[in-house]
């Protein structure tokens, strides 16, 4: 039960940790204060605890698909902020003079709160589902609660080691790590949206097209991780490896505008 | 951004000829924990959550995973897929919540 509850809040928390060490990569470059993810969290944990409240009334909109329609379209918003947060951080990032920055920067802390925020409300509803759960179960609670403040702990600790990460990577090469992991994340949640849609019926499955469990099982915890940081399947459908695919390529081509445009233009396209 | 999307809405007519499978959850256990289902066709899993504390279906093989909230219920689509053993487990009480889908 210990172990069980560490590894379910590890799976839940390592994503948002991961999106949010990016972020505040980015934001201690601009030197900005940590204000709007203080803001992120606290809605974010109060928007989780309203879809968590609701998640049985949620479940039944759609023919009992609500609550993939929901997660898809908290999926593939995040993934257009994301897009959103790259292009505003690379403009900032090549504008080189601090008015032109500041423009960037309030867009930018705007972006991520709203990404954290919505992040959060789909991670943290399971993880208060799940620990609403056994409130009422006096033996299994405290276990459960122990477990959980692991698991938190643990992904806390490694989203805080992909910051420091990133901070000792210099200029150029920080820039590349940041951009690199947004376009896995945008990836991963274009993905998992795609995964949704097809286990509510609303896109037609041709089943798998590979199968690499022998060489990476989901059910490792090696599989796990990967899972919670990159969207690892070891089955996935077409649909989902071209979703990938999309976001990938949706955020090398949004950084790659951003750098080519004149520092001068910047805010006319903005 | 989905091109299967437009599909996917008017495949909803046929949902009609798709089977449906009934499995209940009760005291953190599956019934039945062995489910039978035709190979390569699509199937619609109707999960009842009779335990006042909600689940979570899981399954690696099949990648589905979705919360049950206490006293509801909740559909899920699998497949098609071929023939094989798929098991899936209540991620919230793994140690006794398991079964197996038999696709055949």
């Amino acid at each position: 039960m210990l172990l069980n509850s560490v590894i379910l809040i590890l799976q839940e928390t390592l994503e948002a940790a991961l999106l949010i060490s990016v972020l505040l990569a980015i934001n201690l470059q601009f030197g900005g204060g940590v204000r709007w993810l203080i803001l992120a969290i606290v809605g974010g944990l109060a928007t989780s605890a309203l879809y968590a409240s609701q998640m049985s009334r949620v479940s039944e909109w759609f023919e009992y698909t609500g609550q993939e329609v929901t997660n898809a379209l908290l999926q593939t918003s995040i993934t257009l902020l994301i897009l959103l947060c790259s292009w505003t951080f690379l403009r900032c990032w090549s504008a080189g003079h601090d008015k032109v920055a500041a423009h960037y920067s309030f867009r930018f802390h705007l972006f991520a709160t709203a990404t954290v925020l919505l992040a959060i409300t789909r991670e943290g509803s399971e993880i208060l589902v799940y620990l609403m759960g056994f409130y009422h179960q006096a033996s299994f609670f405290h276990t459960m609660a122990s477990g959980s403040i692991i698991g938190f702990g643990i992904g806390i600790s490694v989203g805080v080691l992909i910051l420091y990460g990133l901070f000792s990577l210099q200029g150029k090469w920080r820039v590349a790590a940041i951009i690199s992991i947004l376009a896995l994340f945008a990836g991963n949640m274009l993905s998992q949206a795609t995964l949704q849609l097809i286990q509510a019926d609303w896109i037609e499955s041709a089943g798998a097209i590979w199968n690499s469990s022998s060489l990476l099982s989901e059910e490792s915890l090696a599989g796990k991780l990967m899972y919670a940081l990159l969207g690892y399947e070891a089955t996935p459908s077409g649909a989902q490896v071209i979703a990938y695919c999309t976001g990938i390529i949706l955020v090398l081509l949004t950084s790659m505008l951003a750098l080519k445009m004149n520092p001068t233009n910047g805010k006319a396209a903005a | 951004m989905y091109p299967g999307l437009l599909l996917g809405i008017f495949s909803h007519a046929a949902i009609a000829a798709t089977p449906v499978i009934e499995v209940e959850i009760r005291d953190h256990l599956f019934y039945p924990s062995e489910v039978r289902v035709p190979a390569n066709t699509k199937v619609k899993l109707l999960i009842k959550n009779l335990d006042p504390t909600p689940e979570e279906f899981e399954s690696y093989e099949l990648n589905r995973e979705k919360v049950i909230s206490g006293n509801s219920k909740v559909v899920i689509f699998i497949g098609p897929v071929g023939p094989g053993d798929y098991p899936f487990f209540g991620e919230f009480y793994p140690n006794t919540a398991r079964g197996v889908i038999l696709v055949r």
